[in-house]
């Protein structure tokens, strides 16, 4: 049993780890990937101007999709603004949360869909919008309604959407320089003339096989930062409503309902509180599917909801 | 050896600059959390007139709850006067013990409840007194936050240079904590 600033602390300390480890393996990644494609484009290894490139064109790419992510996700989503007189539980429940969380109060949309669901964006909470679903705001009561919102405003208060784009250029990174070194090693490069020693032929493997493999690996980091910062979103929701029950039932009715939101796509996945793709079933609870579902957790962006409830059932 | 003590030495200012704008920063997010109440306390104040008045009519037998509402209006009138804040405080949460009795009127008699009028009432005044509990539970989360950080390993160092006090933050009475009596 622990108490929900354990919990808290606990969570920021794995996503601390998670993070770090991250960063450690985008930059050995990195370096031994120009180091290969230094001597491929023929010359001595160190070719570090690459990789600036890289991350220039990667960090552009992710600066427009995070400085007008809002408006990007708001658009193929088509939510409409939320006023307070048609949806009076959803926007004043905002506003005492924000209250409660010391934040500015977000900026509230509607998504025309029956399917409940709701996510947090905004580069921060200045700028912070939160979107429901009319089907969320029809099926949960106040009590539901405020573990969601209060879920979505700690997304907003620890910069999640800041964070994940920031791992988005990292993947972004690597995934550009691995494929430019597996494109010049189909051309052909120009420094096989050259005699380059064992050291030079063990760069180029290790930069061949980090190529490959690094973007999947790197990916696969970043959904389990996503999945750990479901779990902080989930205590930190616990810390401003102080009752874990709004969220728990909240999480089973949204997990029951077998409505699949239609504007959702793999792109905006992550955003929502409850992963928008049910179909797919995962972390199934028969022990001979156990195996298969932990393989397949390593790719969802959302911990089992099951595994959620038990931790929000340890809190209260 | 000269870079590393120059180096720990960089970290243990910027250690001592962050710790003392905690404290500094949270003592003024304290004192506006505190005006929070108030500027909600005051919302309430006139929200509850303009609710009466619409609900006057359906209400008409149930006069005693409208003299107690006034009374606890008249309560939170003053305490915001005051401005003191344990005052503000009592005077929500005797407001706040209201609801209930409200409420049950209202399940009783199916006319009313049937009334969107009294719906939307009924809303407001749980809204109102929603905020009134988040604006007090965020004082509480800042106080104990500051709290505990002034006495906690090594904060409570910085603390002591700067003789910063702890925060008294809100007391809750015995009447507070006491369940709510229900007249039927």
């Amino acid at each position: 049993m622990q108490n929900i600033y354990e919990v808290q602390s606990a969570n920021k300390i794995k996503s601390a780890i998670i993070v770090a480890f991250f960063v450690v393996f985008v930059a050995l990644a990195v370096y031994i990937i120009s180091q290969a494609l230094g001597i491929y484009l023929g010359y001595q290894p160190g070719g570090l101007g690459l990789v600036g490139l890289a991350f220039i064109i990667s960090g552009l790419m992710s600066y427009v999709s995070y400085y007008f992510s809002d408006k990007i996700v708001l658009a193929i989503s088509g939510a409409t603004p939320a006023n307070r007189k048609e949806y009076f539980d959803f926007y004043t429940v905002a506003e005492n949360l924000a209250i409660g969380s010391g934040l500015p109060k977000p900026k509230l949309y509607v998504i025309p869909d029956s399917a409940p669901n709701a996510f947090a964006t905004g580069r921060d909470p200045k700028h912070a919008v939160i979107c429901a679903t009319q089907g969320l705001l029809v099926k949960l009561n106040r009590t539901e309604l405020e573990g969601v919102i209060a879920h979505e405003m700690t997304h907003v208060r620890n910069y999640d959407t800041r964070l994940q784009s920031v791992v988005a250029v990292m993947v972004g990174l690597i995934a550009l320089l691995g494929d430019w070194l597996l494109r010049a090693s189909f051309f052909g490069g120009r420094s096989r003339d050259r005699d380059e020693g064992d050291s030079g032929v063990i760069i180029l493997v290790l930069g061949i096989i980090f190529a490959i493999l690094s973007p999947i690996i790197a990916q696969l980091i970043q959904l389990a930062i996503s999945r750990r910062r479901e779990f902080m979103a989930d205590a930190g929701s616990v810390a401003i409503t102080k009752q874990p029950d709004g969220l728990i039932s909240a999480l089973k009715k949204i997990s029951a309902d077998t409505e699949v939101l239609e504007v959702a796509n793999k792109a905006t996945a992550h955003l929502y509180i409850v992963s928008p793709f049910k179909g797919k079933k995962y972390g199934s609870a028969r022990p001979e599917h156990r195996g298969i579902g932990w393989f397949s957790n390593l790719f969802n962006t959302h911990p089992p909801i099951e595994e959620r409830i038990k931790a929000l059932y340890d809190m209260s | 050896m000269n870079y590393f003590l120059i180096i720990v030495l960089v970290i243990v200012v910027l250690w001592l600059l962050s710790t003392y704008n905690f404290f500094v920063s949270s003592i003024a997010r304290i004192k506006a959390s505190v005006q929070e109440i108030g500027n909600q306390l005051k919302r309430q104040m006139d929200l509850i007139p303009n609710l009466e008045a619409s609900v006057k009519g359906y209400l008409k037998h149930e006069k005693g709850i409208f003299d107690e509402l006034t009374n606890a209006r008249k309560a939170v009138a003053g305490a915001v006067k005051s401005g003191n804040l344990q005052e503000m405080a009592d005077a929500g949460s005797k407001f706040a013990s209201l609801l209930p009795k409200i409420q049950v009127v209202v399940e009783s008699t199916p006319e009313l409840k049937a009334s969107s009028v009294v719906e939307n009432l009924m809303d407001e005044l749980r809204d109102t007194a929603d905020k009134i509990m988040y604006a007090r539970r965020l004082l509480i989360d800042l106080t104990a936050d500051f709290n505990v950080k002034r006495v906690s390993v090594p904060a409570n160092i910085v603390a002591k240079i700067f003789n910063i006090a702890e925060q008294p933050g809100l007391i809750t009475q015995s009447k507070d904590t006491k369940t709510p009596k229900i007249d039927l």
